[in-house]
């Protein structure tokens, strides 16, 4: 029987999430709503008495103070009733704690056809409301058709329809099977490839087909009843095969041209060449660096007993689609990363980068999700996703850029801290043993995410599940993360990994590498509902879920600590060294292939790449003569969207829990002003920290990558030196937004620039991370960030990306009293500018400003950087400097801009005193708007000037400013001392914190 | 017993019991990280406690209202115990989701001591989000309560959606007479927030951010005091420190490194309460 329980709040109380609705249908659609009110409605597929359902709706649904309900519907007076629900079979975690909260409080489980659905209904009412309205409401603010369905009511409707809503029940009515399929030919398996999804290279094929075809191999195949390969089998082999899995582009052959010069170079593995090799170099010389490049994450050295653990990753298509259910689910499963790192670490601190289109955008070009709507999604998205799991977002960057309506990124990095030894061994080792029992915990398994987005192209019916587009359990994973943790002290975590892409088939076909076999036992794995077939099961990518090796004389110990958690975990099979994948249901063999396939010589990808450098691309500088209003262009670029406050994010976030905060999200006099790094005790007991920061600088590659990978890194270290990090140790994680690079002369004309492009960010990453020492501790690329968008003719556009790399550092700081924010503190301090500034406003914001690029891209000259760098972080170390900032987007104008507004007092800054390379060229506005790498903006007390000026000696560092309370003006000085402006600092706080301001 | 015992809840979602636990540490007691069905189960014994917490976190994802299901499942599990405990003079402290679990539960705000009968709520913050800030409290010195003995001003954390304490008029008049509003939200000079956005960072009814029952004992509130553990919590500890360091002579930065921070104060005055009351 279906039963359902409506509550809402009380009439007279604020309903907060419905007036949130009211402001977005006024300031998005102009539609004028005059009264609002929200309900939950939980519908129960169940056989409750009709007594049993009140005291359910009374001791668990109804807050007496707060809400009123009825089992039915409550009574609440519209013009028209919006009401959202899910599609079948998306992850609904309200209805799985409600299930729980029922089965406690009626001391029985729910039977496999019981079932619990949440959704809500939303009563609007207002004079000139029409149905189109509400359908708009519906569609573009409450409901995404891709995991969730509405109805719209008219009260008349409301009234007269008997079935209102029913429950998004999965009824796939199939009894699971697999196939075996024939390939007399390559072009019968690419027949299969392309009906089936599996995506297989075309290179790939005859290698696959030799497989299958060898003599030995049919005849080992024989014993256990097979012949030709089963679509477990090809599954296998597809996501094995993936870019996503195999890295297929980084590993690839590149044939580099440079058109200017004719030099061409054959780059065999951008991965091997530019990545793995600098990080070797570099951990042989740096005895923090614990263990990279394999593991799921990279470790460093926190202290003698603990090590850090940190990776990074993007979840960009499936939040393109569905921008809350992607991005919850990318900061949950980045999350599982460190938890499968070595034997498992706790979790300690995460951070994001979201790159999406103008959130003003009106054009005719219609993106799935409009960019506004797409950032309301992924915000909340990260915000439930990293506030449930308990983990501090401490830092996070938010960018617009029109290339983004193609496709949004959405960056996400967790760290995490284990013990450095477990049991008297070191906690970064662990391997799969023949004999090892393979342990699937937590989640069930659904059709969810199996081959990812292919899948939206399938015929819906009313009970299809929706499973291509997922939705992150914070909740499930935090019970899991407590438990396994549990396991790790004790000793019983033998292996442990993460189920994210490829699901089973790559958590089990990795771990089985080591051990050398496996054979896993499909028909145990727990489902969400019957009917999966066998392949479905194998490659399915239902999230949270970790896969674990424990000793047979553990098991016992393991799974009364499981039932304890409330974590659901089952053996689903066994290592062995067979050599085989041997993948059985109901003892029926359905797969077994040899361990070493995937070596078996498959191709290499092949690009080809042709650099043509600015000048031959016609780049040039624009013209434009200085300007006369200083003080206003400097107001309109504090308020442009890539340089203006976005609090409103920032403090969705929970940056504090754990309760290591030391240096937050936002600093300064108002708390209002970016940090340029965090800071976090992650070991409560000591004063030692962790800082973290990252950068993300897009425009420089519209001259050249190479730059833009230069400058992001520096970025990223400066802002970590700025809070008292230090060179000696800084770890990087590179991730990687790259368009296509395969060149298509239709689809992908520039392809062939694109791969130039990422062989020139790769070169940059390798010589920069050298020459400041900076080890990759962990990296990933996400290769296809392009889209192709519904124009206003009929036509189809693409939009690629920029190329984008998020780089992120961390490292330890010995004594976190040390520490230092960007405001200035007090009242006769002076203001230094470290480090040169030169002729370098290619792409800059000033430039972007005026839509121009220009060609002078800035330069990172390391050598010179890192004797600044070194001589600052002695400064910082010695207690000498007050504030330190370093100068990023915008220029020194902006950055001392904002630090006038941190300080909150006034700031002078003297433009005749900065240092310049060549005074001949540096007008004014070059000074103020250039984004020239490496330099800070410091403020030292008037006592330690003289040791500070030591310190820099020969330096390209001067004292040009200070910091004053005689009034509460941002002024400068032009290059013969006169006043180029004088704005009030309120002045420059408002134009700040204004155009995003009425945000919450 | 000579030590002081606190147990710190964990398990279902909760997530500060870390430092929480740390918190306790630092303020001279032994404290124990107890999962719920570990207390449920008869693993662990609420007799053994001297002091209960309820911290904060997401139990049960908060899907239902915030610390709903927590509290039914220790009502349902672990009631009498509850009240036993409390009725024996052992101290309840409800930290964010706990203060929403122990108004759920009616172990707050116990007007005339009936710990069982829910009579305020914590609901949906007025600016419709989760938000993360520091906030200023005023305490009140009149109170009852034994873990802000001495307490006039306070600096903490809040990070909730769901902070938003209501109640009806004639409760929230009672709390008032009773002294049993612990902590309002108020400006940097102790004066009451009024209401205003971000001061009152949820819309809290007449500023308040904490209340005890009648006996002092049972304490919640929505701010996080385990979060200011060290000095360097503090959003203005740079500026304090160069402060600090400018004013030379005595007043130098040794002396903010050494302070208790009020955050710690709060774990200290219940471990002095036990150790004069009930060892």
């Amino acid at each position: 029987m279906i039963c359902c329980i409506e509550t809402a709040l009380k009439p007279d109380l604020l309903d907060a999430r419905a007036l949130s609705l009211k402001k977005k249908a006024r300031d998005y659609f102009s539609i004028e709503i005059s009264d609002a009110r929200s309900t939950n409605i939980l519908l129960l597929e169940t056989d409750l008495s009709p007594e049993e359902l009140e005291y359910v709706k009374d001791s668990v649904f109804t807050n007496p103070v707060i809400q009123i309900s009825a089992t039915g519907f409550l009574d609440i007076d519209f013009d028209y009733a919006v009401w959202v629900g899910f599609r079948p079979g998306v992850r609904d975690n309200p209805a799985s704690t409600a299930a729980e909260a029922v089965e406690d409080l009626l001391q029985r489980k729910l039977g496999p056809q019981e079932g619990i659905y949440t959704s809500c209904r939303y009563c609007l009412k207002g004079d000139s409301l029409t149905r189109k309205d509400a359908e708009t409401i519906a569609r573009e603010l409450l409901a995404n058709e891709i995991i969730q369905q509405w109805k719209v009511f008219s009260r008349d409707e409301w009234m007269k329809t008997e079935e209102r809503v029913t429950p998004a029940k999965v009824i796939l009515d199939h009894v699971p099977n697999f196939d075996v399929l024939s390939m007399d030919s390559d072009e019968s398996l690419k027949k299969i490839s392309d009906e089936r999804n599996l995506a297989l290279n075309t290179r790939d094929i005859p290698v696959i087909r030799a497989y299958f075809n060898d003599p030995k191999v049919r005849e080992s195949r024989k014993t256990v009843g097979l012949d030709n390969p089963t679509d477990v089998e090809l599954e296998y082999i597809s996501q094995a095969r993936s870019d996503h899995c195999n890295h297929n582009t980084f590993r690839g052959v590149f044939h580099y041209t440079d058109l200017s010069t004719g030099e061409k170079t054959v780059e065999k593995s951008l991965f091997k060449q530019y990545i793995q090799a600098p990080t070797l170099e570099l951990k042989d010389q740096k005895d923090w660096v614990v263990s990279v490049l394999w593991d799921n994450a990279g470790v460093g050295r926190f202290d003698e007993n603990n090590n850090y653990v940190i990776t990074g990753e993007t979840h960009n298509s499936p939040s393109n689609m569905e921008a809350y259910g992607g991005a919850i689910t990318g900061i949950v499963g980045v999350y599982r990363d460190p938890m499968g790192t070595g034997k498992g670490s706790r979790l300690i601190m995460g951070s994001y980068g979201f790159c999406v289109g103008e959130l003003d955008y009106q054009g005719p070009m219609k993106p799935p999700l409009h960019p506004r709507r797409l950032l309301d999604g992924i915000v909340e998205g990260v915000k439930d996703g990293g506030n449930k799991s308990g983990v501090p977002t401490t830092f996070g960057q938010t960018l617009f850029d029109h290339s983004y309506m193609g496709k949004s990124l959405v960056y996400v990095t967790a760290l995490g801290i284990m013990p450095a030894a477990v049991n008297g061994a070191p906690s970064h080792e662990k391997k799969t043993s023949p004999g090892d029992l393979i342990v699937m915990s937590g989640g069930r398994v659904g059709k969810d995410g199996i081959h990812g987005v292919t899948a939206s192209s399938e015929v819906y019916s009313e009970n299809t599940p929706a499973g291509h587009v997922q939705i992150g359990d914070p909740y499930t994973q935090k019970k899991m993360h407590d438990f396994l943790l549990i396991c790790r002290d004790r000793g019983i975590i033998r292996f442990i990994t993460d189920n994210g892409g490829g699901g089973l088939s790559s958590s089990v076909g990795e771990s089985a590498m080591i051990s050398n076999g496996c054979e896993v036992w499909l028909d145990r794995v727990p489902l969400k509902y019957e009917g999966l077939d066998m392949w479905e099961i194998w490659v399915s990518e239902s999230q949270e879920r970790m896969t674990i090796a424990v000793r047979p004389e553990h098991i016992d110990e393991f799974m009364a600590l499981s039932r304890e958690h409330e974590v659901e975990s089952t053996v689903i099979g066994e290592y062995t060294d067979t050599g085989k994948l041997h993948i059985k249901y109901n003892d029926r063999t359905c797969a077994y292939v040899d361990m070493d396939l995937l070596e078996k010589g498959f191709p290499d990808w092949e690009f080809s790449a042709e650099w043509i450098p600015p000048s031959l691309r016609g780049l040039t500088e624009p013209v434009l003569t200085a300007p006369a209003d200083y003080g206003k262009l400097i107001l309109d670029l504090l308020s442009r969207p890539n340089i203006c406050s976005r609090e409103w994010i920032t403090r969705q976030y929970d940056h504090e829990v754990q309760g290591g905060s030391v240096i937050k999200p936002l600093v300064g006099k108002n708390r209002n002003i970016p940090s340029d790094a965090s800071v976090i005790r992650p070991v409560l007991e000591s004063e030692k920290g962790l800082v973290f920061s990252q950068a993300i600088l897009p425009w420089y590659s519209k001259i050249d990558a190479y730059h833009m990978m230069a400058c992001t890194i520096d970025e990223a270290a400066r802002r970590m030196i700025s809070v008292g990090g230090s060179l000696d140790h800084m770890g990087g994680v590179d991730n990687f937004c790259w368009p296509n690079i395969q060149y298509d002369s239709l689809k992908n004309p520039d392809g062939k620039f694109k791969a130039a492009q990422l062989v020139r960010a790769c070169r940059g990453l390798k010589d920069v991370c050298l020459d400041y020492g900076i080890p990759l501790l962990s990296g990933k690329d996400s290769m296809y960030v392009d889209g192709h968008l519904a124009g206003e003719y009929g036509e189809t556009r693409k939009v690629s990306a920029l190329e984008t790399v998020q780089f992120s550092v961390t490292g330890t700081v010995a004594d976190v009293k040390k520490c230092v924010t960007m405001d200035p503190k007090m009242a006769g301090d002076i203001v230094y500018v470290v480090g040169t500034t030169a002729d370098e406003m290619g792409a800059s914001e000033y430039y972007e400003l005026f839509g121009k690029t220009g060609v002078n891209v800035p330069v990172v000259d390391t050598a010179r950087f890192r004797i600044l760098y070194k001589a600052l972080e002695k400064a910082v170390e010695n207690e000498l400097v007050e504030s330190c900032h370093a100068i990023m987007r915008g220029g020194i104008a902006v950055h001392a801009a904002l630090c006038a507004v941190g300080g909150g007092f006034g700031f002078e800054l003297d433009l005749s005193s900065v240092p310049v390379d060549d005074p001949e060229t540096m007008a004014e506005e070059r000074i103020l708007f250039s984004e020239s790498a490496g330099r800070f903006l410091v403020t030292v007390a008037p006592e330690n000037l003289e040791t500070f000026d030591k310190l820099f000696k020969g330096l390209a560092c001067s004292a040009a400013g200070k910091i004053t309370d005689e009034h509460s003006s941002f002024r400068i000085a032009g290059l013969d001392r006169g006043n180029l402006c004088d704005i009030p600092v309120p002045d420059l706080e408002n134009a700040f914190t204004k155009p995003f301001g009425d945000m919450i | 017993m000579t030590k002081v015992y606190a147990l710190v809840l964990t398990g279902f979602g909760l997530n500060c019991d870390m430092e929480t636990a740390y918190a306790f540490k630092l303020a001279g007691a032994d404290p124990y990280r107890v999962h719920i069905n570990s207390l449920i189960h008869g693993k662990e014994r609420l007799e053994d406690y001297h002091i209960i917490v309820f911290g904060g976190g997401f139990s049960w994802g908060d899907d239902h209202g915030a610390g709903v299901i927590q509290a039914l499942k220790m009502k349902n599990h672990l009631g009498d115990k509850l009240e036993n405990f409390v009725e024996k003079g052992g101290l309840v402290l409800g930290i964010c989701n706990g203060f929403q679990t122990l108004v759920n539960l009616g172990l707050l705000p116990a007007l005339e001591s009936s710990y069982s009968e829910r009579t305020a709520s914590i609901t949906w913050n007025d600016c419709g989000n989760f938000r993360d800030q520091w906030v200023h409290l005023a305490g009140n010195v009149k109170s009852p309560c034994v873990f802000t003995t001495g307490v006039e001003t306070a600096e903490l954390p809040v990070r909730h959606g769901e902070g938003k304490f209501v109640a009806p008029a004639d409760v929230l008049e009672s709390l008032a007479d009773n002294n049993q509003v612990v902590f309002r939200y108020a400006d940097e000079n102790g004066n009451p927030a009024d209401l205003k956005f971000p001061l009152n960072p949820n819309g809290s009814a007449e500023d308040i951010a904490g209340i005890c029952d009648p006996t002092g004992r049972v304490f919640g509130l929505m701010p996080h005091p385990e979060a200011y553990n060290h000095f360097t919590n503090h959003p203005d500890w740079t500026r304090q420190k160069s402060l600090f360091k400018r004013k030379g002579g005595e007043a130098n930065t040794a002396d903010l490194f050494k302070s208790t921070p009020v955050g710690t104060r709060l774990f200290e005055n219940a471990v002095e309460y036990v150790k004069k009351n009930i060892l």
